[in-house]
């Protein structure tokens, strides 16, 4: 019975070794110029969120953070990382709280389960405007059961709310689980990349798609940044 | 006069010396009545549908443009009334038709030689150019306007028309007023033929050699008021006419309280893979005015009593053979009072002796001398079958062959045979681009007619007209 | 004469020759170039006993269809830009009138319907005059254009209960829901298009589109998707895709959705129907409804306006 140790060996060093020789790459994504001023929005004819707000609420099209730093940006390896296939098992969640969507941009993998709530005390109807998935439109009133569905084609779609036309939120569905979305400061990180050349994408919503090529040779971590040109209006 | 233009063939005499030249005259009527068609451009550019949408070429209407018509130019989609549309649309259309053609008449009396020569004739020419204006003034009202003009210019309104549609909610209620097309859906306004000897059906406006009905031509339109109704699907459709026997002349000319009825009806079924069909019949009865009283010898306006009576029936058919092939089938059976048959009727549109039997010096008026002896009522029988094949939306193949056969002359010992027609007509029609803008038709036809005893010798008259033109409509 | 004959023949000649070329150059376009694929699929739609197949529906597609839906099928016809509401996009296939759930592909017959129906205040109008086979054909023509159709089934039509009674309460409780799910932001409390939402609603391509206005026209006013009781209870549980209008499928049971039905028919003011007389007995009032079987506590939420 030696084999089984050997075995066990063999699988920790590959393990190991993988996990040793795992690349990272990570950067910040920032903006030139000077974003549009997102609007304030009135939701006076939705009492029951303005409520909710102290502050009035601006639209998200465009989040900035210190330093030009450009928030809500979708940053994905989009080639080079074969997708392995595996599907999350735990689903991403889309509240709609205060007549906004939280997140704003949500990020899920193919056939990864979606979960829509409305923690809202008035109805809202989720309509994603899909063009390669298929596109539906539902309404869903307070204190109903969650909404559940997935995507089984890589899209950004669009979702708005019609009976609350300031409510925008986006879905990235993507075939790759190497994925991050800038925060506060702009920063993302790509863990886990084995060595090979990839290409990443940083996709926002309004100021379109930017690509960088990177290899990744051994445990490193390299440095990519973005900077997308802010459109006046 | 070497350039004998088509114009010309078309006038009416004013002195015409023999029975058989007025005769001549009236076919010449026939032949050169150059058919205002109603292809509507405008309705396309309203609707944004391609013309093919609702004509199977266009002018012929096809089943979804009956019924868009039928329903007084509406989709039906509550979007008809004119506050939907941009303000700036334009509900006007007109057409206008350039060719060349050669055309050939066998016999033509002249004043030197024999009396007659035959005649042939080339050149550039023009049919007149029709304004047609139409549609909704508000859900279920709509209008019907068309001045159309001859080569020279002269207008005169071909229609002027109001209707009310779906009166009560019911598509079995809709009414016309005015001067409008009879309800045949073999429309004489709409045939695809165009040319000098092709242009018209002949059995639209057939009148035996020496017959003075000009009231009976269903392919005139008539002043009068029009009751119709159909099926939501227009499968069915029914229409009672009620007009003045007065050809569509307005200002009464001829007689008082004469009146003519119109009444039509067919109904279309699907027969699977062939296609729809449809079936129908028509009748036209009336009866107009043979006596005048005369004011300084001539005919006074509106004077006209001694109504005798008139008929017009028959069958119409249009069968598919698949999405390509059709076949247009109409009949008639045409009788006239014997009055007519002697030459009473259109006396103020030809004051000339027309009734020789009666008064070869006077006027064709019935002042006390009756009718001669043994003078029978004149009938006839016709049928055309028209093809049309649609080869695409584009072009179109069409052919169609007519005849009208005497069957009882009025006045005895007539040949019997004189004043039947044969008319064959052979052409295609290609439109070279597809829109919901304009129209715009490559035209080629070649046509022949023949009337029997209709040469100023008595012997018959053929006469043949090759066309090539363009026809376009915006 | 001689030389006049000779130009006779030439017309003749010239008349022929333009006769044979025009009848090739009068074929459709050549099934060449990028999208040529479109038109060699071999697609079927079954209606019952009826079968059409795509290649039937050519020509007529493009006799009827085109200057709209466009001869690519992508609501690009000469004409799209004129209408308002657009032409349906064929391409990505999404379709107002199902019977199938939303975000599902239509059955066949539900396409076949609305050739037939036509879609009101839209410019599509009622083919009821091409035959089934015809119909057929256009069904299994539009289908070339997405390749959904290659790789999704039609979704399964909705079961529709037999229809409840109407009854004031039937109508008390529609009214109910009507103003619980909220369907007066965009229809108005009086069913009159003019909620609070309305003048903010886009379709899918981001054009303006009105909510439907249930007060206007009279005994012949028609919905989208039909006109009988069946069809509005299928237009609100399915949705209208592509626009505003979401499915409620989720959110209403079956028999409650006919009392949400009998309550819409009271909005229609100018109509004669078993619902308004119901309500005229009642002098023209709907009575506040009253859950015999109250849900645990959910949230009520208070509208501004109530219908009717």
């Amino acid at each position: 019975m030696r084999t089984k140790p050997i075995l066990l060996t063999l699988l920790t060093l590959l393990v190991c070794s993988s996990l040793m020789f795992a690349g990272t790459v990570s950067g910040k994504v920032t903006y030139t110029g000077t974003p549009a001023k997102q609007k304030p929005i009135d939701m006076g004819k939705e009492p029951s969120c303005a409520k909710q707000h102290a502050t009035p609420v601006t639209g998200e099209t465009v989040v900035t953070g210190p330093d030009n730093a450009l928030e809500n940006v979708v940053v994905y390896v989009s080639s080079g990382a074969p997708d392995d296939g595996q599907v999350p098992s735990q689903a991403v969640t889309f509240e709609q709280k205060g007549c906004q969507y939280i997140p704003h941009v949500l990020v899920m993998h193919t056939n990864q389960e979606l979960k829509i709530v409305n923690s809202d005390q008035t109805s809202h109807n989720i309509h994603p405007l899909a063009k390669v998935n298929r596109e539906w439109n539902k309404s869903q009133p307070p204190g109903t059961a969650p909404i559940v569905d997935k995507y089984d084609k890589p899209e950004f779609i669009s979702v708005k709310c019609n009976v609350h036309p300031w409510m925008h939120g986006e879905f990235a569905v993507l075939s790759t689980n190497h994925y991050d979305v800038s925060k506060g400061g702009g920063d993302f990180k790509l863990p886990n990349l084995p060595p090979g050349k990839y290409t990443i994408t940083a996709w926002h919503e309004d100021y379109g798609t930017q690509t960088a090529d990177v290899t990744i040779t051994g445990n490193e971590t390299k440095d990519v940044n973005f900077t997308f040109k802010a459109k006046a209006y | 006069m070497r350039m004998w233009a088509q114009s010309h063939l078309c006038q009416k005499p004013q002195r015409a010396t023999s029975m058989l030249a007025v005769a001549f005259a009236l076919v010449c009527l026939i032949l050169g009545a150059c058919q205002p068609a109603s292809a509507f451009p405008a309705f396309a550019r309203k609707y944004g549908l391609r013309c093919s949408a609702c004509h199977e070429s266009w002018p012929m209407l096809n089943y979804f443009g009956q019924k868009f018509k039928d329903n007084g130019y509406q989709l039906m989609n509550d979007r008809d009334a004119p506050i939907w549309q941009n303000p700036g649309y334009w509900p006007v259309t007109f057409r206008f038709t350039p060719f060349w053609s050669r055309e050939n008449v066998n016999k033509v009396a002249v004043d030197t030689g024999s009396g007659q020569q035959s005649l042939t004739t080339t050149g550039f020419n023009y049919g007149g150019l029709d304004i047609l204006s139409g549609g909704t003034l508000e859900k279920n009202i709509s209008v019907l306007f068309v001045p159309s003009s001859d080569e020279t210019g002269k207008f005169h309104f071909e229609s002027a028309n109001v209707r009310f549609d779906n009166l009560l909610g019911s598509p079995w209620l809709n009414v016309k007023v005015g001067k409008f097309e009879l309800d045949s859906f073999v429309s004489e306004k709409r045939t695809l033929t165009l040319s000098a000897n092709g242009a018209a059906y002949q059995l639209f406006h057939y009148i035996p050699v020496g017959d003075g009905n000009i009231f009976g031509q269903l392919g005139d339109n008539q002043l009068g008021v029009e009751w119709m109704g159909h099926s939501f699907n227009d499968r069915t459709r029914l229409s009672v006419a009620v007009f003045n026997s007065v050809d569509g002349s307005p200002d009464l000319p001829y007689g008082q309280n004469s009146y003519s009825v119109f009444i039509a009806g067919s109904q279309a079924f699907s027969a699977g893979k062939l296609g729809v069909q449809r079936i129908g019949g028509y009748a036209m009865i009336g009866e107009a005015a043979t006596t005048f009283a005369l004011q300084g010898g001539a005919p006074l306006s509106g004077s006209g009593v001694g109504n005798k009576d008139f008929s017009r029936v028959g069958f119409e058919g249009l069968f598919y053979l698949g999405p390509k092939l059709d076949f247009q089938v109409f009949t008639q059976h045409g009788s006239d009072s014997a009055w007519f048959g002697q030459g009473y009727g259109d006396f103020i549109d030809n004051p000339g002796g027309l009734c020789p039997n009666i008064n070869p010096t006077g006027p064709c008026n019935n002042t006390g001398q009756g009718l001669p002896a043994g003078a029978r009522r004149p009938t006839w029988n016709g049928a055309f079958v028209e093809t049309h094949l649609v080869w695409s939306p584009q072009l179109t193949v069409f052919q169609r062959s007519e005849w009208v056969r005497m069957s009882q002359q009025s006045t005895p010992g007539t040949p019997s045979d004189l004043g039947n027609l044969d008319n064959y007509v052979v052409g295609y029609r290609y439109n070279p681009f597809m829109t919901s803008r304009a129209g715009f038709a490559f035209h080629n036809e070649f046509s022949w007619f023949r009337e029997r005893g209709g040469a100023p010798d008595g012997t018959d008259l053929s006469s043949s007209s090759l066309m090539l033109g363009f026809d376009f409509a915006f | 004469m001689r030389v006049f004959k000779s130009v006779y023949g030439c017309a003749g000649v010239l008349s022929l020759a333009l006769a044979a070329g025009v009848a090739v150059w009068g074929q459709d376009a050549p099934d060449t170039g990028p999208k040529a694929r479109l038109a060699l699929k071999a697609t079927e739609s079954h209606i019952g006993n009826l079968t059409g197949h795509a290649a039937d529906g050519k020509t007529d597609y493009r006799r009827y269809c085109a200057g709209c839906h466009g001869d690519y099928g992508d609501a690009n016809g000469e004409n799209a830009v004129w209408l308002d509401p657009k032409p349906r996009d064929f391409t990505i296939a999404t379709f107002k009138c199902r019977s199938t759930l939303t975000g599902t592909l239509p059955t066949d017959e539900d396409l076949y319907n609305s050739i037939g129906r036509g879609f009101t205040n839209s410019n599509m109008p009622i083919w009821n005059t091409l035959s089934p086979q015809q119909r057929a054909n256009l069904v299994a023509y539009i289908k070339i254009f997405s390749p959904r159709w290659d790789k999704e089934k039609a979704g399964e039509p909705i079961k529709i209960p037999a229809e409840t009674a109407v009854t004031l309460d039937s109508i008390a409780h529609g009214k109910a829901l009507f103003t619980k799910l909220e369907c007066w932001k965009c229809h108005g409390s009086h069913g009159e298009g003019d909620g609070p939402s309305a003048s903010t609603l886009t379709d899918s391509k981001d054009n303006p589109i009105r909510p439907y206005n249930f007060a206007a026209g009279k005994d012949d006013s028609r919905f989208k998707c039909g006109n009988s009781n069946q069809d509005i209870y299928k237009i609100f549980m399915t949705g209208v895709d592509g626009t505003p209008m979401p499915s409620f499928a989720d959110v209403i049971q079956p028999n409650d959705a006919w009392d949400l039905v009998h309550f819409l028919r009271t909005l229609q003011i100018n109509r004669h129907g078993k619902e308004n007389e119901v309500l005229s007995a009642a002098h023209g009032v709907i009575p506040p409804y009253v859950d015999k079987n109250p849900a645990p506590a959910a949230p009520e939420n208070k509208a501004p306006g109530s219908g009717q």
